[in-house]
């Protein structure tokens, strides 16, 4: 049966779409190669970057004709890598591949000495390896791999229409390493970067705790109380408590106070209740923190926790008296979490209250100063001992 | 014809192995642990054994000390999967009186010259 290598071409192309991870891919590629061009064995030898070596890291065959993977490699001094660097636009891999009988007959006419030497040399790499063609895959200038073809299983040679096949797999499969190796790049630089904001975030966080001397350790209780709450949640709202929502949860309940900073010292650390201009300036803090972080747009989201992180469901509260749904549901976390810890810490002006008071004080201001669905939250968690 | 007995508890990596060193007119035999290994060199002899360094059972290493033990003159080529840097099994395995030390994934024409350098030697003794 003859094989139709425009549509396998085609249906590895398409695969090489699906596939981000370059190992599973060239096993597929491989698989399919012995199985439908019927070769004894093939495989791929893969430049190893921070040795510099090629080792053969995917093949098939038979067991005694495929070479085990992970079994050989070639460094780049073995003149088969030298010969696919140095003499890429040469005759002898005009082609695209390295074929040894063409490659013997070449070896006949004129060639420079040193490049007859490496030719020799290459070639028995390739009696080693007991393959028929070789055929390199570059991106850019770069030696990504290359394949290697063994002997047909019906002992004939590999006819032009599929070492043409190969060719133009070999730089498909170059752009799929390529493309694989540029996305786990770029994720690792995209979750260094995440590390380094949320890193910072916690450091801001820190600033403000450090100035309010009662409320130490507070932040990270509020985070921490915050997510929980938000995780107990996910069952009855698995759309909206996705992995954004509890980003933006996680900055938000970090920086919920960042804008105490602009409130006075003796107010914001004065034992016994304030007097009306005094809670003014107090009262401003949301406004505040939400306009310091307003330049950031990427936390759109994550600011309107700050900003509403005093709002109460009953529309009683500020900056803006939002009621109800009005409330965006991280503030409304927030909101419930900030109180529970600051209820159950002492403060200058009185003592902390038992865990068990403050729950009842919590459900008493169920759709009165907090939203049912938080509450009820906090409840699950305190009732499973997990607060 | 010279005989080499290949150990490896991978059945790809011995049949490769095999037949390389086979189309290379040795005599080849192989073994998939150590405890057939000792079985074999005990009945057979070897002019050389190529011996895995990690296997289930008992391992390369004390399959060389035990080879040793039944010919203190056998050669016997260790091939680990370890990185080149650790030195201590390279030691251990020199202090055994390992003929080599190779590294997987190997040069095939390394692997190859090593293979027939220690027989040569063989043959010279």
């Amino acid at each position: 049966m003859r094989i139709d290598y425009k549509k396998e071409l085609e249906a590895a192309a398409k695969s090489m779409i699906l596939v981000h991870e370059p190992d599973v891919l060239i096993k597929m590629i491989v698989r399919n190669i012995v199985q439908k061009v019927k070769v004894r064995h093939s495989g791929i030898l893969l430049h190893n970057k921070d040795k510099d070596t090629y080792v053969l890291t995917v093949s098939g065959g038979s067991s005694g004709t495929k070479i085990p993977a992970g079994f050989a490699r070639m460094d780049s001094d073995n003149p088969l890598i030298k010969l696919f660097k140095e003499e890429k636009n040469s005759r002898i891999l005009k082609d695209g591949a390295l074929v040894y009988k063409a490659a013997r007959k070449l070896l006949k006419r004129n060639h420079s000495r040193i490049s007859k030497r490496l030719i020799e040399g290459a070639l028995y790499q390739m009696e080693i390896f007991d393959a028929v063609a070789c055929v390199p895959s570059y991106f850019r200038d770069d030696l990504l791999g290359i394949l290697l073809l063994g002997r047909k299983n019906n002992g004939r040679q590999l006819a032009k229409g599929e070492l043409n096949f190969f060719v133009a797999l070999a730089s498909d499969v170059a752009m799929a390493i390529r493309n694989a190796q540029l996305f786990t790049e770029l994720e690792l630089e995209l979750s260094k970067n995440k590390k380094l904001f949320l890193h910072t975030t916690v450091a801001l966080a820190a600033a403000i705790d450090a100035k309010d001397h009662y409320t130490h350790g507070h932040t990270a209780r509020v985070t921490d109380l915050s997510l929980q709450i938000a995780r107990s949640m996910h069952r009855n709202k698995p759309q909206v408590i996705n992995e954004k929502f509890l980003e933006d949860l996680h900055i938000a309940s970090l920086l919920h106070d960042i804008g105490k900073i602009g409130v006075p010292e003796p107010i914001l650390n004065k034992e016994g209740p304030l007097n009306e201009s005094e809670r003014a300036k107090m009262q401003e803090h949301p406004v505040v923190g939400s306009a310091i972080l307003s330049p950031i747009r990427e936390l759109k989201e994550a600011i309107a926790g700050v900003k509403y992180h005093h709002e109460r469901y009953d529309g009683s509260g500020y900056p803006e008296g939002l009621k109800g749904s009005e409330i965006p549901l991280v503030a409304s976390i927030i909101s419930v979490a900030d109180s529970f810890d600051a209820m159950t810490t002492d403060r200058p002006y009185r003592k902390a209250l038992a865990k068990e008071e403050a729950m009842k004080e919590v459900q008493l201001q169920k759709g009165r100063q907090f939203s049912p669905e938080t509450v009820e939250a906090l409840t699950e968690l305190y009732e499973a001992k997990l607060i | 014809m010279a005989r080499l007995l290949i150990v490896d508890d991978e059945a790809d990596v011995r049949e490769f192995a095999a037949n390389f060193f086979r189309r290379r007119k040795l005599d080849v035999t192989t073994a998939a642990s150590g405890e057939e290994a000792l079985e074999i060199f005990e009945r057979d002899k070897a002019d050389l054994v190529l011996l895995d360094i990690k296997m289930p059972g008992i391992d390369g290493i004390e399959t060389l000390k035990r080879i040793k033990s039944i010919n203190k003159d056998a050669k016997v080529i260790m091939v680990t999967g370890r990185k080149p840097d650790d030195d201590e099994s390279s030691l251990k395995c020199s202090e055994l009186g390992a003929a080599d030390y190779i590294h997987k994934p190997l040069e095939l024409d390394e692997l190859e010259k090593i293979v027939m350098g220690q027989l040569q030697a063989v043959r010279k003794e």
